[in-house]
Parts: structure tokens; C-alpha cells; sequence
């Protein structure tokens, strides 16, 4: 599986070696990397516009037509961190996102090697469902629970967001582990189980092991969906249980001094998320890939 | 696989999804019955709701608005994607930097990409935007009050987030189609636009259709995007569904509850008579299995 991702982030071995042996370049090629170098400078303008504005010293931050030579200056950073509470919500956002990937896989990965192995009409209407459940607005399922976790008082907690998100990526999970566990044999259950395994032992001791890059995918996938969630903490949380990207967006109405605050906030946000999707390179191909196999 | 161990594996997903899943839907569609607000009874008012939903012009705009976007963007998307996947495809050595790159806008969170878009062409972040047009015309476009300006920026933007997935989802593809086939259509005198168009793009639809219904499904959905990039979606009539249903149902107290909830009932209706081709096809792998 991994080695697939491997492939398509690195190309087919035989291009690399030919191009080493004829570096001549072409009129098309020429015109073809003009074209990619500029769609990658369009894709990179916002973070860089961003850097260059938090940067800047706040009286030239916000001059129109803009000023390029200045001082670089890290007060943006250094405000972000001592006058808000960006430390706190950047824990919040950590406890959310690896607190409901873990309790997601501990849930999902049984049920969805139940669905892999036992094919037959339950199973089939609950990966419709889970279908379903994948694609539904989001706003029908979190206003109800934003009245749930009011009359339960638990509103505004970092526990009532996890465990929404666990219950809003479950559907997902689910569909992403099942196809992992299809493609592995049968007759690795049935070996570990005349070994003398009961069937919980062969998933827990065997199979579950032989999955690890399964796991790490869809684990990879909680998470990113975790971190990235916006819409879910906007309606569930208030001012504690406040995440990143809530409190990025929360700045945007702000004086002058604070939306630089918030671009500093939005440039360590990319740097961490760019640094695990790096790590993770891998993992997110693979499964982005594998998605489309079906 | 015994039944009890089948349902001991299965059970506590289950519990998970009925609970907070189908529950809360299920009070959905009993809001989008009543009038009411969180934490009230209410009052029972029959299809009301659906009526002034429906007959509501601000509704009626916002799904125009929604669908145009969702299909200019699709197209976008998709043909865009297919230049930079072929290209990436050739690509040596630089392949994982510029595949990095590209990527970068799909991994971060989309309201915080959204905002970072929009300071582009925020007048108080130096309006870079209108520097590069004030190169080429003396016109000075205000992209966050003007209708069809805010429309572009705010297409622009969600292909920005979505071109990196269609582009690794038609690499993917591009990989799998064998060099032979391209190889003897050359030999047969297949000029480049016949081998994408008679050979590539037939045997990659799989994914290409794959591509078009997550696009139309996520860009029916956007809200994220439009709170930095549209502060005056309203206004311009700019209002995606979703950004209706939050504005009906949740600002201000939340006094349109049954409305807003309408709109969930009625998008969940939508969403299903998509999804029939899929709902098909788990059907035929299950029985087959």
C-alpha cells in the first residue's frame, strides 16, 4: 500500500534515470515548468503575504500600497504568545484532535474488521449508512448537539468536542479501515486461530499488528480532520475549550495589532501542520489514493 | 464469525454512530416541524417551516448561488487538476518538492487558508491583489463589498483548497495507466490532445467522476471559507446553503431554528438521491462477498 504512495510521490524509476541521461532541455518542457513554477507560487502567495505581514513592524504592517523593505521583527509572535491565550488553545486543539483519533480507531477498528470479514445484509446496510452519515450537513447533526451537551452541562468542553468528532469521523473510519482489512488474507484469522486463538486474541495479537500502516493512515486522517475542524468547535465551543482555528477566525474582527496576532497564529498553525503532513507524507498519499480505488 | 462475537466487535461503533449520529437527526427533523428554540418543546406547526423556506427569496438565491459555485469550481478543479497531474507526472527529480507544494493548501485547516487567502486582497494588508491588477488597468476592484468580485475571490479560494486533492487523485490515476498503450498510440499517429483525449482521460474516468462528486459534495457544503472572505455574504447575496442554515439557525440566538433545520432536511434529501449510485454499488459488493 505504502509502496503505491511511494510511487506516486517519487515517479516511476525509469523517468528519473532517463532524464539523467538526456538533460537537454526542450521548448515544451521549458514552457511546462514556467507554468508549474508559477501555479506553485500562486499556491504558496497566502503564506508567504502572511509572513512578510506578520514580520513587517506594526506601523508599516498595514501601509497601502504596501511597503517591502522593513525590519523583520518576531513582536507579532512574541504578542501572540503573552497577550492571548494561543498556548491554551493550541493544547485544546491537540487534546481534541490525538483524543478523538485514539478513541475513534479503538471503536472503529473492531467494527471494521467485523465488516470486512462478515459479509451479508447487516453489514451492508451499515456501510450505507455510514455513507450516509459521511456526507449528511454537519450543521443537522451539531445543533442537536449543541442543545444535547447544554442540558448535560458538559457544553464548552474539550470532552463534548472530542466526542463529537469522534461520532462525526466514525462513518469515515470505518469505510477507510474496512478496505484495509479486506485486502488482508482470511486465512491469516483461521492460522492464528487453530494456533489456538480465540478470535479476539487473533485480531488483537495478529491482525492488528499486520495492519500498522492501515492504522496509521486512517489514524493520520483523524487527525488532520480533527485539527482542521472549524465549524464543529464554532457551534460546541465558547471561550475555554476554544481551538486554533476558531480563535484565528474569532480575530478577524479585531484592531490592527491583533489580526497581525492571528496571521502569527495562522503561520505556526501552517508551520505545524506542514511539519506532521511531511512526517506523514506517506500515510496521506496512501490513503488519498486508496480512497479513489473504489 | 460467530453472531455474538459479530456483535460484541460491532457493537460499540454502533452506539457511537445511532447516538450522536442518528439521534441528533432525528431532532432535526422534529425542529424543522415546530417552532422552536434549544432546550424548548415547541409548538407544533406542521409543513409551516417548509413554506417559508421555500417561498423565502434569500433561500432561493443562496441555492442559486451555491450550485453555480459548485459547478464553476468543479470544472475548475478537474481540468486544472488534469494539467497539473499530467505535468507533475513528467516531472524528475523536483516530482516530491513541487508535489509538496502543491499540497500545502489541502493539509491546513480551511477557515485559517481562507483567511490568509483574503489578506491578498484586503485592502488593509496592502491589497497586493489590486497592486498586480493596477499593472494592467487603472480600475480599483473592491473584492469584499462588490457581488461578482467577492464571487471570483471566493471561487478562486476553494479551487485553491481543493485543486491539491483532484490533482493527487488523478496523479494516482495517470499512474495507473499501463506505457504501453500510450506508447502504441503513439506509434499510431496519435497527436498529444488524441492520446489525453482517446486514450488517458477514457481509462482514468474512474477517477475523474471520483473527483467530481466529492467536489460537488464538499463545495455544496462550504461555510468555513466565507467567514473571512465574504463578511458581507448577505448583503451581496452571497450566501452559500450552508451559511443560510447557520445564519437562520444558530446567529443571534438562533430565533429561525424549524427554518434553518429545513434546510438540514431538505439538503439530507439531496445528499441521498447523489448518493444512489454508491448505495448500489455497496449493495452488489456485499451480496457478491
Amino acid at each position: 500500500m505504502t509502496a503505491a504512495a511511494e510511487a506516486i510521490i517519487k515517479g516511476p524509476r525509469q523517468l528519473r534515470e532517463k532524464r539523467r541521461r538526456n538533460a537537454r532541455p526542450k521548448a515544451q518542457p521549458m514552457m511546462s515548468g514556467l507554468f508549474l513554477a508559477i501555479v506553485c507560487v500562486a499556491m504558496l502567495a497566502p503564506f508567504i503575504w502572511t509572513l512578510l505581514s506578520v514580520t513587517k513592524p506594526t506601523d508599516v504592517a498595514f501601509a497601502n500600497p504596501p511597503v517591502l523593505a522593513y525590519e523583520p521583527t518576531a513582536q507579532a509572535f512574541v504578542d501572540l504568545w503573552q497577550t492571548t491565550n494561543f498556548y491554551q488553545y493550541l493544547i485544546n486543539t491537540g487534546i481534541v484532535a490525538v483524543g478523538s483519533t485514539i478513541v475513534a480507531l479503538v471503536i472503529g477498528l473492531p467494527a471494521a474488521y467485523a465488516l470486512a470479514r462478515a459479509p451479508g445484509y447487516v453489514s451492508a446496510i451499515l456501510l450505507i449508512l455510514a455513507l450516509v452519515f459521511r456526507s449528511l450537513p454537519r450543521f443537522a447533526v451539531v445543533l442537536p448537539m449543541y442543545e444535547l451537551s447544554r442540558q448535560l452541562g458538559i457544553h464548552d468542553t474539550t470532552f463534548a468536542l472530542g466526542a463529537a468528532l469522534v461520532a462525526i469521523n466514525q462513518p469515515f473510519s470505518i469505510w477507510l479501515l474496512r478496505n484495509f482489512f479486506v485486502k488482508l488474507p482470511e486465512q491469516i484469522d483461521e492460522a492464528a486461530m487453530i494456533d489456538g486463538c480465540s478470535r479476539f486474541q487473533a485480531l488483537r495479537r495478529v491482525i492488528i499488528p499486520m495492519m500498522g500502516p492501515g492504522i496509521l493512515t486512517a489514524g493520520v486522517f483523524m487527525f488532520l480532520f480533527a485539527f482542521q475542524e472549524y465549524l464543529t468547535p464554532l457551534i460546541l465551543t465558547d471561550t475555554k475549550a476554544q481551538t486554533v482555528p476558531l480563535f484565528i477566525a474569532t480575530q478577524l474582527g479585531q484592531t490592527l495589532p491583533m489580526l497581525q496576532q492571528a496571521g502569527a497564529a495562522a503561520i505556526l498553525l501552517t508551520g505545524l501542520v506542514v511539519l506532521f503532513a511531511f512526517i506523514a507524507q506517506k500515510y496521506l498519499v496512501a490513503g488519498l489514493s486508496d480512497g479513489a480505488g473504489k | 464469525m460467530r453472531r455474538r462475537e459479530y456483535w460484541i466487535l460491532i457493537l460499540p461503533s454502533i452506539f457511537v454512530m445511532f447516538g450522536l449520529l442518528l439521534i441528533p437527526i432525528y431532532r432535526t427533523i422534529e425542529w424543522s416541524l415546530k417552532d422552536v428554540n434549544y432546550g424548548e418543546a415547541g409548538t407544533f406547526v406542521g409543513l409551516d417551516n417548509y413554506v417559508r423556506a421555500l417561498t423565502d427569496p434569500r433561500f432561493g438565491s443562496s441555492v442559486l448561488f451555491t450550485v453555480g459555485l459548485t459547478l464553476s469550481v468543479m470544472v475548475v478543479v478537474i481540468v486544472l487538476g488534469y494539467i497539473l497531474a499530467v505535468l507533475v507526472n513528467n516531472l524528475g527529480k523536483m516530482r516530491p518538492l513541487v508535489l509538496g507544494i502543491i499540497l500545502i493548501s489541502y493539509v491546513i485547516p480551511n477557515v485559517v487558508g481562507a483567511t490568509m487567502f483574503s489578506w491578498l486582497f484586503d485592502g488593509n494588508f496592502g491589497g497586493v491583489a489590486n497592486v498586480v491588477i493596477g499593472w494592467f488597468t487603472d480600475h480599483d476592484v473592491l473584492w469584499f463589498t462588490e457581488t461578482w468580485p467577492n464571487r471570483i475571490m471566493v471561487g478562486l479560494n476553494i479551487v485553491w483548497a481543493m485543486l491539491p486533492f483532484s490533482m493527487l487523485i488523478l496523479l494516482a490515476g495517470l499512474q495507473g495507466v499501463p506505457r504501453e498503450i500510450i506508447e502504441a498510440a503513439k506509434i499510431d499517429g496519435a497527436g498529444t490532445m488524441g492520446r489525453h483525449l482517446h486514450i488517458i482521460l477514457p481509462s482514468i474516468r474512474g477517477m475523474v467522476g471520483f473527483v467530481a462528486i466529492i467536489t460537488i459534495m464538499d463545495v455544496l457544503r462550504v461555510f468555513d471559507n466565507l467567514i473571512p472572505l465574504a463578511p458581507n455574504a448577505v448583503l451581496n447575496g452571497n450566501e452559500t446553503i450552508a451559511l443560510y442554515t447557520y445564519n437562520m439557525a444558530f446567529q443571534d440566538g438562533g430565533q429561525e431554528l424549524g427554518l434553518g433545520s429545513v434546510i438540514n432536511v431538505l439538503t439530507i434529501l439531496i445528499m441521498l438521491v447523489m448518493l444512489i449510485p454508491f448505495i448500489r454499488n455497496t449493495m452488489k459488493e456485499a451480496k457478491s462477498a
